[in-house]
């Protein structure tokens, strides 16, 4: 729990100097739109990968639902 | 302004989460794969077969736009056979021996699952609705899903709250004691904020919790007991609460032209298990359309509370499990993608190698639990843009 509790603190300090930092305006944001720079670069491929990890370990989760189903063994 | 507002649009596409993408044009997706487990060893097998299990899989997707939403539909075929792991049985010096089933085990998975985005309130908001099936196992799940981003400030926050009911009704074999039927349930919510740091950077924090209740054992496995000398089904809680922990980073290296990629989890439930991910990857351009992505993902977990390779005794909660996956372990695993576009057609496709082990854990592990896993994971990417 401890380590749970230090991960939000960070958390919160991340936040708190996002909200400092000067906005980028729309006009220079051309590099993140670039398909490289995505959360997942290929989302088909991170769904089935996303999968194989779900069924093989104990952790799961993060900032996606996931899917159904088991196919695990 | 136009140029402006085009670069707006699609450094919000950029952003946006898998679920909530909006389409332009119709995109459709296949992928197929081939995931092989290596044999299990022959000093860690105590009995069954040592071939393990091997999965073919093809993914079908469709996102379109449809007046002012966009439409996804995804379907995936999977086909699954080979030996799993059953119980653990302490060799002739104690050492733990994993006992497999028979190289029997052939079964089918179909999971279709749509999608609905749309623009709302400023942001983007989405719903999605799924079904898999197999012979033993059903799940509907679905789930709601949103991202805003505060124009005056560099920061998009996204959030979503979905569910499973899950149906499970084991294969029956004789001479086995098996439950007939029984269900289960999820409930899974995530927040996060992303934050454009400069115009070649973008980070994403979020926080996740999961509550799963009802039948959460796994049916066909066991536990061995040295105090009956024999083997009954395993038992876990029928409850388990789990909080995440992400951090995601996006840098743009201009000379090189490439994206480095960093994401991190910690991962924490009330089953006592504490994990760690940490994955790295190097998205490169190259000329005529050609990208490679080399990256490396170390995993870390410690066991369940009620874990053990096999048991001298009962507990007084009288759970047991020794199943791989709540053992104590690490994992490294590294991959290779490229991908070649042509026009409108992407084609693609990439190898990974995962190999668990005690020794890639973050804390000293006792006693190995001798089912770990090894795999190759080989995909084959088609895309094309209408």
């Amino acid at each position: 729990m401890k380590s749970l509790l230090i991960s939000l603190l960070l958390l919160g300090a991340g936040l708190a100097s996002g909200c400092t930092l000067q906005p980028v305006q729309p006009w220079q944001r051309g590099v993140l739109a670039q398909s490289e720079m995505a959360w997942d670069v290929d989302p088909l491929m991170a769904t089935q990968r996303r999968q194989m990890q779900v069924s093989k370990e104990a952790a799961s989760g993060g900032p996606t639902l996931g899917g159904g189903g088991c196919g695990c063994n | 302004m136009k140029k402006s507002k085009a670069l707006a649009a699609l450094t919000q596409a950029a952003l946006v989460l898998p679920g909530l993408a909006t389409a332009a044009e119709i995109q459709t997706d296949y992928l197929f794969s081939h995931y092989q487990e290596r044999d299990i060893r022959g000093s860690n097998l105590g009995g069954g077969s040592a071939e393990r299990y091997e999965i073919q899989s093809h993914l079908f997707r469709v996102v379109s736009p449809y007046r002012d939403n966009t439409v996804g539909l995804n379907l995936t075929y999977e086909s699954m056979s080979g030996a799993s792991p059953w119980f653990i049985q302490p060799g002739a010096d104690g050492k733990p021996m994993q006992v497999m089933s028979g190289a029997s085990i052939r079964e089918e998975r179909v999971d279709i699952e749509g999608s609905l985005s749309r623009a709302l309130l400023g942001g983007v908001a989405a719903v999605s609705l799924g079904y898999s099936t197999e012979d033993d196992y059903q799940a509907i799940n679905g789930g709601v899903e949103f991202e805003i981003e505060q124009l005056e400030t560099p920061i998009t926050w996204s959030g979503g709250i979905g569910f499973s009911h899950d149906t499970l009704e084991p294969v029956q074999k004789t001479g086995i004691t098996r439950i007939d039927e029984d269900n289960k349930n999820s409930v899974t919510l995530y927040g996060g904020a992303a934050i454009i740091i400069d115009a070649a950077t973008v980070a994403q924090i979020s926080v996740g919790y999961q509550h799963h209740d009802g039948f959460l054992t796994d049916p066909y496995k066991q536990a061995w007991f040295t105090n009956l000398a024999n083997a009954l089904p395993e038992s876990r809680p029928d409850g388990r609460q789990a909080w995440t922990v992400s951090g995601k980073l996006r840098h743009h290296l201009g000379s090189p032209n490439a994206a480095v990629h960093v994401d991190y989890r910690f991962y924490r439930d009330d089953w006592e298990i504490e994990s760690h991910t940490l994955e790295l990857a190097w998205h490169q351009v190259l000329p005529q359309q050609w990208r490679l992505s080399p990256s490396l993902r170390w995993y870390s977990q410690s066991q369940a509370f009620f874990y053990a390779p096999y048991y001298n005794d009962f507990r007084a909660d009288g759970f047991a499990s020794s199943d791989y996956r709540l053992s104590p372990y690490g994992a490294l695993s590294a991959r290779v993608d490229v991908l070649k576009s042509i026009g409108a057609l992407s084609l693609g496709g990439g190898v990974e190698y995962y190999e668990a082990s005690d020794s890639y854990a973050l804390k000293n592990v006792d006693v190995e639990n001798p089912g770990l896993v090894e795999f190759l994971n080989f995909t084959v990417r088609l895309s094309y843009r209408f």
